[in-house]
């Protein structure tokens, strides 16, 4: 298997070394997490529609954005980069703004962005009680913006999130969160018999969505049941 | 081509790069050149300074800028008056909001009556016994002190009588803020500046400074420090509204008002979205450039919101601004108003409280914000501007208000005493200098 990748290798070395303007591949990459500053948990995320990184290459590059997506976990993760300096700034975040910064992009090259999270969801527990699903939790925000929702999301797939699921639960909430009181959600199995199959296992995910510009909700991590 | 453009500038380039050096080094034996000069960081002696830091401290910004007809500055109504109407008469005003006048001793007849036929008299900063008066109220309620304002264009050397005014009004401030151990620091209001009057700054900075000898920890022991040296502001830098200097303006300046021997701190007053280089901001990156060579950031917050709008506003700018100061280790300070209205100023009946004070609701829900933010300190816009509707000094309550022609006077409400905005940031004060029992329930008095 090395042979044939070494193989490879000097047969791209050959072809680039035909032309010397062109550029080298794509061989570099960028991975890292979002680390939450206080707690250095990963910040969880959204995949559809959630967190994305947007880096813009220096130089050589088309002049053009490109945006990086991040996984529910929060980490992230892309190997097809050229070699060069980029400008990155996460966006579209569900975490304080952090400001661009240029990075020299050489080989696997890591980048954790330690951040804090709009909305903490604390002492968090999901069970099944009966033919219900009940999730509690409190809530520790880290900005004065109301909180818009909670919600309880459940999806056969575990990257189940407000974005991607098949059966929701929400609250509107409006209003800056009490810190002390407890925040209950359920879904009715048997309500949605015909979406969440009795007997199949799902992933059921908690979180909350700040009041700010284009902010992403918060989650804790998803639990099977 | 570009190989024979080599050949031929080479030798040329080394011929004249070589000239250069003898040129310096003044010899033919080519020393190193000399090691770039070490410039000893200014120290100052703080033995006895009230105020070594703004952190903890709630101070206001204090405009002096009121002259009476009749008093020695010979201004007239200046700042009362309002040229677009005529000038100060019922029906024409510059300000929407009438001093309580029962504590001041020394007043001036004005041309407003009370409805009972009384005349309605008014202060003059140029005195000394009124400055004295609002020195006396911060200590009395607890404000840590004050930011006197000095616009450049107001004592440039083509305006003698501002310079004097001003002048003044800051002699009697030092004098009341040492008597009341008030904190007190000078800020530069660089509006309506030009190129050419950015750079006077420094002219007029160093006389104020041999004038009042202003460093002097034991003349003036409230005078502010911040990281060990005298703090300066300057505001007005970044704004997108078609100023006539530059951010490199106000960067040269700064450089030059530090020196390479830092001899002050300076508090930079930006916009409000001076972050994200957007809305009211110049979207250039000299901005933070800049505010990485200053100590603390203060951005202009009046009119970026209401009591409604305020959380979903500044919420996301605080938490990110006080993160962005962090990260360059800088000091940010939030700026608080209880309100605002111009009506009179405008000419426009619907300016009156146009950001309403619901009984000082949305000014307590501002400085919470700033407190649960993080914030360390806090501005408050301002102790005496009555233009705009934002002081928060004593005022006349809305049923003991002069008449006021076809217009109208703004007063505080009349379920609070005139003292109840100096009162509420007194508390501001308590809590932010680190006192319990405060929350985002306002105090109830």
């Amino acid at each position: 298997m090395n042979k044939i990748i070494s193989i490879l290798f000097i047969g791209l070395l050959a072809f680039t070394s035909c032309k010397k303007d062109n550029y080298d591949a794509p061989n570099a990459g960028l991975s890292g997490r979002f680390v939450d500053a206080e707690t250095g948990e990963l910040v969880q995320q959204d995949i559809i529609r959630g967190t994305q990184i947007e880096i813009f290459e220096h130089g050589y590059g088309t002049g053009q954005l490109q945006y990086l997506i991040v996984k529910n976990d929060g980490t992230y993760e892309n190997s097809l980069l050229f070699a060069n300096t980029y400008t990155i700034k996460p966006v579209r975040g569900n975490f304080i703004a952090v400001e661009p910064q240029d990075i020299n992009i050489q080989g696997k090259t890591t980048l954790d962005f330690t951040v804090t999270p709009y909305i903490r969801l604390k002492d968090v527990s999901i069970n099944k009680n009966g033919n219900k699903v009940v999730a509690s939790f409190k809530l520790e925000q880290k900005v004065i913006n109301n909180i818009k929702k909670i919600g309880l999301y459940a999806h056969s797939d575990s990257r189940v999130g407000e974005p991607m699921r098949l059966v929701a639960a929400e609250q509107e909430l409006n209003a800056v969160s009490d810190p002390n009181h407890t925040y209950t959600l359920e879904i009715d199995l048997d309500a949605n018999s015909s979406v969440l199959k009795a007997g199949t296992s799902y992933y059921f995910r908690a979180g909350a969505l700040i009041d700010i510009g284009d902010a992403k909700l918060n989650y804790a991590p998803a639990v099977k049941l | 081509m570009k190989k024979l453009t080599t050949v031929l500038l080479m030798p040329l380039l080394l011929a004249i790069t070589c000239c250069s050096k003898k040129t310096q080094s003044g010899g033919d034996n080519n020393p190193p050149p000399n090691p770039p000069q070490e410039v000893e960081e200014a120290v100052y002696d703080e033995t006895g300074c009230l105020y070594t830091s703004y952190r903890n401290l709630v101070m206001a910004g204090y405009q002096g800028w009121f002259a009476a007809e009749g008093d020695e500055s010979n201004r007239g109504w200046y700042h009362f008056q309002n040229g677009s109407c005529g000038g100060f008469k019922p029906g024409c005003s510059a300000v929407d909001f009438w001093p309580d006048m029962t504590e001041y001793t020394k007043k001036y007849p004005s041309p407003f009556s009370f409805a009972n036929g009384s005349n309605a008299p008014l202060y003059s900063p140029y005195d000394e016994e009124s400055v004295d008066l609002h020195f006396k109220w911060m200590k009395d309620y607890g404000i840590d002190g004050v930011f006197m304002q000095r616009f450049v264009v107001e004592i440039k050397e083509s305006n003698p009588s501002g310079k004097r005014h001003f002048n003044k009004v800051l002699e009697n401030a030092l004098k009341a803020a040492e008597k009341y151990q008030r904190a007190i620091c000078v800020m530069y209001d660089l509006s309506g500046c030009s190129a050419a009057d950015v750079a006077y700054l420094e002219k007029d900075w160093n006389e104020l400074q041999s004038l009042f000898s202003l460093f002097d920890n034991k003349k003036h022991p409230t005078y502010i420090r911040h990281n060990g040296k005298p703090l300066l502001s300057i505001w007005g830098v970044g704004f997108n509204d078609n100023r006539q200097y530059s951010i490199a303006d106000a960067d040269a300046l700064i450089s030059k008002l530090k020196g390479p021997e830092k001899k002050i701190s300076v508090m930079l007053g930006v916009p409000y979205y001076w972050r994200t280089l957007s809305k009211d901001t110049e979207s250039s990156s000299a901005l933070h450039t800049l505010a990485k060579k200053c100590d603390i950031i203060m951005p202009w917050a009046v009119g970026r919101y209401n009591n409604d709008s305020y959380n979903n506003v500044a919420g996301g700018e605080l938490a990110g601004d006080i993160q962005w100061c962090q990260a360059n280790k800088l000091d940010y300070v939030p700026l608080v108003f209880p309100g605002f209205s111009w009506g009179n100023l405008k000419n426009d009946v619907n300016a009156y409280n146009s950001i309403p004070r619901l009984k000082g609701d949305f000014l307590w829900k501002q400085v919470a914000g700033a407190k649960i933010s993080g914030a360390k300190s806090l501005y408050v816009a301002m102790f005496d501007e009555i233009d705009e509707g934002t002081g928060i000094y004593k005022c006349a309550k809305e049923d003991a208000l002069p008449l006021h022609g076809d217009k109208k006077f703004v007063g505080i409400e009349n379920e609070l005493a005139s003292d109840y905005y100096l009162w509420l940031t007194g508390q501001a004060g308590k809590w932010f200098r680190g006192e319990s029992g405060f929350s985002a329930t306002k105090p109830a008095r």
